[in-house]
């Protein structure tokens, strides 16, 4: 058993981005949006990575049909409220962080405070309903907002910076609604990892971001895809149109 | 005119995964939509709710900008466009 500095732990990463980007890590305060499929990778690997502070925000309660993909929770957590079972999954994982259980419903009145103090905005969420209100949030905050998603063996990635790239609304203008909702745990892995990557090279300054590009993950094909992705300047949400010369959104 | 079209996610299904198109110049997304619902079959009921009605889960880019906020299914098609249908997945 190690009893080694505490940060043992990220022997294996620090070569990757030097003990000043371990520090970025532990000192980011990161939103994470749903605790489900989704949120369940992004928590184990950005608690895992050291990220400092974790607001995971949900407001449902574990369900057996849940534990196909949900692996922040086990069997004696059904009925338990989501984001306190993933507090103790996470703290069993690594103590060491701060884990802020926020047990509400994401909507324009939460919003706001769910998304204040923030560095990162992270897209664990099962609706667009709600990722419209935090795209929003985010721009108006100028917080990123990491967005992810999963049907069945697909999903995708992208990374949206407000005044550097489209924003949600720009990509998806309207709700996708989905007759049935299939999902396999093993696309909530791919495309969380992915995100949780994607936090990570933010955090830390590393590596090439996932902007103005959309990552497409074909789990029956076994193959992902990126293509270039453009702001729209009509844009009911970010108004690329109502901006600086330098990109930078007016803000009224 | 050439054109790309990339098809993502359930389109794959039903349909070639990247093709290039000669289109007439003056075309439109509306034009091609018709020209690869005629070339694949299941293509129409996966794509239109009702005549030129697009399901919802459809969104079409165009050079990675989505024609909603060009002009729809009238967005003009150009030489060497990049059309990628996406159907975005909702779930978490």
């Amino acid at each position: 058993m190690s009893t080694a500095s505490p940060d043992s732990r990220f022997l294996r990463q620090i070569p990757l981005f030097g003990k000043e980007g371990q520090k970025k890590l532990k000192d980011a305060r990161v939103l994470l949006a749903g605790a489900g499929g989704l949120g369940s990778a992004i928590a184990l690997y950005l608690a895992s990575a050291g990220v400092g502070f974790i607001r995971i925000a949900d407001e449902d309660v574990v369900e057996r049909s849940n534990l196909n993909r949900q692996i922040l929770y086990h069997e004696t957590d059904i009925g338990a409220c989501k984001v306190e079972a993933a507090k103790k999954t996470i703290h069993s994982l690594n103590s060491g962080i701060e884990v802020e259980a926020v047990c509400r419903h994401i909507d324009e009145k939460s919003a706001g405070d769910i998304v204040r103090g923030m560095d990162l905005i992270i897209d664990g969420m099962d609706n667009f309903a709600a990722r419209y209100v935090l795209n929003r949030a985010g721009l108006d905050e100028k917080i990123p907002f990491i967005h992810g998603a999963v049907n069945g063996f697909y999903g995708q990635v992208t990374t949206l910076i407000p005044g550097i790239t489209p924003c949600l609304r720009c990509l998806v203008p309207t709700t996708p609604t989905w007759e049935k909702k299939v999902i396999i745990g093993v696309t909530c892995g791919v495309i969380g990892s992915i995100e949780a990557n994607e936090a990570v090279k933010y955090l830390t300054g590393t590596g090439k971001l996932l902007q103005n590009r959309l990552l497409l993950w074909d789990g029956l094909l076994g193959e992902a895809e990126s293509i270039e992705i453009a702001s729209s300047p009509d844009c009911t949400d970010c108004g690329f149109s109502e901006r600086e010369p330098d990109g930078r959104r007016i803000v009224s | 005119m050439k054109i790309t079209i990339k098809a993502f996610a359930m389109f794959r299904e039903v349909m070639d995964i990247q093709l290039e198109l000669e289109v007439p110049a003056g075309g439109t997304v509306r034009t091609l939509l018709s020209d690869l619902t005629a070339r694949y079959a299941g293509l129409d009921a996966l794509m239109f709710a009702a005549p030129d009605t697009l399901r919802d889960f459809v969104n079409i880019l165009k050079n990675g900008r989505n024609i909603h906020f060009i002009a729809g299914l009238d967005t003009p098609l150009d030489e060497g466009d990049l059309i990628a249908l996406f159907p975005p997945a909702a779930g978490g």
